[in-house]
């Protein structure tokens, strides 16, 4: 791994470590209501200053905090077309299965690539620690599988094109 | 026009994926349609009445016609429009329907006229087939005709390719369209043909994909190692030999793949192979796409997997968790009710020595009030109770 890299990943995983301190908070405007107030951001009470993480240009990574709810949007680096059109496809079809993953959101953050929930809930079913590692993980793994795809589908051009050449001869 | 079928299977090895396969694409030169009919009829045991029209990718029309009460002849007819407007005349030329001819010389042959609207009509003689194994084998020659007739007419093109005709409108680029929305241009140059391909994707990760496929064509293509096959190009924008061209044509998405082809590559056995590729680059590019699209899709689907595995992986662990530390609880209600047992019994008569000393002053009268008021209360754990009896 990149030493940039790493520092990057550290950083998002001490922030998240302090941001992800999050109670059972009903909605102060509707009652008998819970919902995330990251997202609803009714009450400026509640919420905490976002942290914006850049790595450079093309990655970044924007924590945003309330009492209950904590929201994480990752842009990812597409360094060419090919790679713009595979994070598209590959963060789509994730973001279409939102489900399975319980902490992903369907549609990220305008400005971003992909966009993760995680609520109180969340950190009562689940440990802190291991969602924080999850998290850091998806992204190491995000930016190792889209190079893998990149280096798949120029590798299937060369062995075709060859396939091709080879009829000529 | 064509069907794919796949070809050869190659590996590669990747880290995750150690064996993932690669299906290349090979242009099947038999109509898949038309070889079905003709072996139901082939093989029919009693004579069957047969009026057929086919139709493929809405540019070839068949129609196979055979009675009942002459079992033994077939009439095929074909139409399709021709390869190239304006050089090319509509009817065929008498190359072409020598090598129609010439597919199975036994089997076909040429019926004249040309049944109305067709530009050619074959009568198939049934009875000439072979009945062994081989059977299959003529069939799907007499299947290849559209393909016959569409090499045979680019065949034309290209041996013109040594004849340095001084005719005006030579180097004009000639549009040759074997499918409505796929066309082709030859631009003849003294000593070689220039092939351009005009790319068009609907969507845009087509296009991407493709240009990655072009850029390692053109690579491989590069290297000396492949200094046989004919040097090709990609462009995004149109060549310059194109100039002067109906807009239509050079409005592309995925920009301008040419092929520039010399004599040699129209010498003798090349001359098949070098046709047959023109013809079906566009198809094997659009092949390529798909294919490639369909292994992203796998991909994707397997990493999904492993994503949510990490997930669920926390879960289960915290649910183990909470499941251990429960059965421990258990565990020590269950020890601790055994030890209980035990000390019961040993400390028992202890305990009733304890409760002799506290009562040992005896009041007259209270007896009964202690019985009443002063009574220990029947516990479960087996305590007797001790009744005085007055003195």
């Amino acid at each position: 791994m990149a030493n940039t890299l790493r520092l990057y990943l550290t950083c998002i995983r001490n922030t998240l470590e302090a941001a992800m301190c999050l109670q059972n908070f009903p909605c102060q405007e509707v009652e008998r209501h819970n919902k995330p107030e990251v997202e609803l951001k009714t009450s400026p009470e509640l919420l905490l200053n976002p942290v914006l993480i850049c790595r450079n240009e093309a990655e970044k990574c924007l924590i945003e905090t309330s009492i209950n709810s904590l929201r994480i949007s990752l842009k990812v680096k597409q360094a060419d077309e090919l790679e713009n059109i595979l994070t598209k496809k590959f963060l789509r079809f994730l973001s279409m299965r939102a489900e399975a993953f319980q902490v992903l959101r369907r549609k990220p953050v305008q400005g971003y690539d992909i966009s993760f929930l995680i609520t109180n809930y969340h950190c009562e079913e689940m440990q802190k620690h291991k969602l924080i590692d999850f998290i850091v993980q998806f992204m190491e793994d995000i930016d190792k599988e889209i190079s893998e795809l990149k280096m798949s589908v120029n590798t299937r051009g060369r062995l075709v094109a060859t396939e091709f050449l080879k009829q000529f001869i | 026009m064509f069907t794919l079928t796949i070809q050869n299977i190659h590996t590669i090895s990747e880290e995750e994926e150690r064996s993932s396969y690669i299906r290349m694409a090979c242009i099947e030169r038999a109509s898949p349609a038309l070889k079905q009919i003709l072996l139901k009829l082939c093989c029919a045991e009693k004579p069957l009445e047969i009026d057929h029209h086919l139709y493929e990718f809405g540019s070839v029309e068949y129609h196979i016609q055979s009675q009942a009460s002459n079992p033994q002849v077939a009439y095929l007819s074909i139409s399709m429009p021709p390869l190239c407007h304006g050089v090319i005349q509509n009817e065929l030329s008498s190359y072409t329907i020598e090598m129609v001819k010439g597919l199975c010389p036994n089997v076909v042959g040429i019926a004249e006229p040309a049944k109305e609207g067709y530009q050619l009509t074959l009568k198939l003689n049934l009875n000439q087939i072979p009945q062994n194994k081989d059977y299959d084998k003529v069939i799907k020659e007499i299947s290849t005709v559209h393909s016959v007739i569409l090499s045979s007419q680019l065949k034309e093109i290209l041996w013109n390719v040594n004849f340095d005709d001084a005719l005006q409108g030579m180097y004009k680029p000639i549009k040759l369209v074997y499918h409505p929305k796929d066309h082709f241009f030859l631009i003849r140059q003294p000593q070689r043909i220039i092939a351009v391909f005009p790319i068009r994707f609907r969507e845009k990760s087509d296009v991407i994909i493709a240009t990655a496929f072009f850029q390692e064509l053109v690579d491989v293509g590069s290297s000396d190692k492949w200094a046989k096959v004919p040097p090709c190009n990609w462009s995004a924008i149109p060549p310059p030999e194109l100039r002067g061209e109906a807009f239509e044509d050079l409005s592309t998405n995925g920009g301008f793949f040419t092929f520039d082809i010399s004599s040699r590559h129209v010498e003798g056995n090349r001359l098949d192979k070098t046709v047959w590729n023109l013809l079906n680059f566009n198809a094997y590019v659009r092949y390529h796409v798909k294919s490639t699209k369909g292994f992203i899709q796998r991909r994707m689907r397997k990493r999904l997997e492993s994503l949510v595995e990490v997930l669920h992986q926390t879960n289960l662990e915290e649910n183990e968790q909470t499941k251990q530390h429960q059965v421990y609880r258990y565990t020590k209600k269950l020890v601790r009710s055994a030890k209980y047992a035990v000390l019961k019994q040993r400390w028992g008569t202890f305990g009733r020595k304890i409760k002799r000393i506290r009562f040992r002053l005896k009041i007259h009268g209270f007896t009964r009030f202690r019985q009443q008021w002063f009574r220990f209360p029947k516990f479960s754990t087996g305590y007797t109770k001790i009744v005085e009896k007055s003195a």
